[in-house]
């Protein structure tokens, strides 16, 4: 089925309703593609949410031109009034879900070079072996799994989930026992309200009560490192000091959050996604599988494609112009990565997956500006070691069925994806 | 080629020690750190500075 971007009645086009996210693929796009060439910063009213008076709404960014001028601007564009959120919700609570993503230089700089030293490419190096042997690991369950189930597996709940989960735990020093509790109140903080992943609790209750229960493990899990330091990041966090004060404990809890989440969510939206494009490329699967010299540009490829998170808020400190649209301060700008990483103007063919491609300049991680992805070089090297891996070790793994997307605007998710692997009998 | 750091500016991204190691270092405060202030003209060093995220990296002419 294709569909073509004549064929999208943009007014029944809302970006604000969650149900619209989980609609097809090539219809997401196709509709993406007529407000960039169309509407560039086509205006949207903000959903409601229980409680929060109704904003004045926002604009949607789809040109990768506009998206690079507003990122590279944070003092014009500012973060500091809220990111992650379409909506003005109270400070005290974008600070705490939106930790550095909702905050501006000159603290954000500072409080992000605590960690930033751990997220380079010399530093990962070291923990080359380590990812390896999660991923190892994480395939042999999933074959056991397999052949105990008459060769089903579930490509996100037995391979995406659990690699980037248990490479971020390690990093974090978070200990075996409640890493499943990480990744339940992980999925509730980035549900996006999704009915499916909130078991009792209204929406808006769920989510505060994860926070909360996230922050008490890292409560626990900071007064173990004070008296018992050791070589993670938790121990970082405690013993950091900026402008010469320690952070509170309100920011500690908030960094300790967006780390987790971020570090869980993301990479398993780009393996699921990952691995369903290439099931949907056949040609360009064996093209990879036959050449370990394509996991780079590969790798870049399925970030651009897959764009695991939709969109990041930015909000104008005063009156200006952009890419010729007039603006006055306060203005809501919501920054459409996957728009931008499909825009013609920037990538040929760009409908095409294509795991050569190269140059990419892809705002897979985000574009230019202070807020680029803390974690791009780790994702990086998860998603190189686990596509090798699949090809090595799981090479019969056959997507069998549609995948059952999340119902978020802000995660390109999959909930669950079925597969089999051919080989068990 | 001379190249200069604004270490207020750099967020440690590390683009620059992806892209061109033997240049650049993200240091243990965080910031980029020059391994060579005069390097060779080199299109890795170029990249580095051009994508550098937050525009902390320049690049002059030697003295």
């Amino acid at each position: 089925m294709t569909v073509a971007p004549e064929d999208v009645d943009l007014s029944t086009v809302d970006l604000s309703d969650r149900d619209w996210w989980a609609r097809p693929a090539q219809e997401r796009h196709a509709a993406l593609d007529r407000l960039r060439a169309e509407q560039p910063f086509a205006f949207f009213a903000e959903p409601d949410l229980p409680g929060i008076p109704a904003g004045p709404g926002y604009h949607a960014v789809t040109r990768y031109a506009d998206l690079e001028a507003i990122s590279s601007q944070p003092a014009l564009f500012c973060s500091g009034r809220g990111a992650v959120s379409m909506q003005d919700v109270p400070a005290e609570l974008h600070e705490f879900y939106g930790s550095l993503i909702s905050m501006d230089d000159p603290r954000h700089a500072k409080i992000r070079r605590i960690v930033s030293k751990t997220f380079t490419p010399r530093m990962l190096e070291r923990t080359l072996d380590s990812v390896r042997a999660v991923v190892d690991d994480v395939l042999a369950r999933a074959r056991a799994t397999a052949e105990a189930n008459g060769g089903v597996v579930d490509v996100v709940t037995d391979l995406a989930a659990p690699i980037p989960l248990r490479v971020i735990c390690d990093m974090m020093g978070v200990p075996e026992e409640d890493r499943p509790g990480v990744l339940a109140r992980s999925n509730v903080i980035l549900s996006g309200g999704d009915p499916d992943l909130i078991e009792d609790d209204d929406p808006l209750t769920a989510f505060l009560t994860a926070g909360m229960e996230m922050a008490a493990l890292m409560e626990r899990l900071a007064a173990e490192r004070v008296a018992d330091p050791r070589d993670d990041l938790t121990t970082a966090l405690v013993r950091s000091e900026v402008d010469g004060e320690r952070l509170t404990h309100q920011e500690i809890a908030s960094f300790f959050i967006l780390l987790l989440v971020a570090g869980n969510e993301t990479t398993r939206n780009a393996i699921s996604q990952g691995l369903l494009a290439l099931s949907e490329w056949p040609q360009e699967r064996a093209r990879w599988a036959a050449d370990p010299s394509l996991d780079r540009t590969a790798v870049e490829e399925v970030v651009r494609w897959v764009s695991p998170v939709t969109w990041m808020r930015r909000t104008a400190t005063r009156d200006g112009e952009v890419g010729g649209h007039r603006f006055t301060a306060g203005e809501k700008f919501l920054l459409f990565y996957n728009a931008a990483n499909r825009d013609p103007a920037v990538f040929a063919d760009p409908q095409r997956f294509d795991v050569g491609r190269d140059p990419n300049p892809h705002v897979g991680f985000g574009s230019k500006g202070p807020h680029f992805c803390l974690g791009a070089h780790l994702a990086r090297r998860e998603l190189q070691v686990t596509f090798r891996a699949v090809f090595d070790q799981l090479p019969d793994l056959e997507v069998t069925g549609p995948p059952d997307r999340l119902r978020s605007s802000f995660v390109n998710g999959l909930k669950h994806l079925p597969a089999r692997l051919t080989g068990v009998r | 080629m001379r190249v200069g750091a604004d270490r207020e500016r750099c967020v440690g991204s590390g683009q620059c020690e992806l892209l061109a190691p033997d240049v650049f270092e993200v240091g243990d405060d965080g910031a980029v750190r020059l391994l060579q202030e005069d390097p060779a003209d080199d299109g890795a060093v170029r990249d580095a500075v051009q994508q550098c995220p937050t525009g902390a990296l320049s690049l002059g002419d030697a003295p």
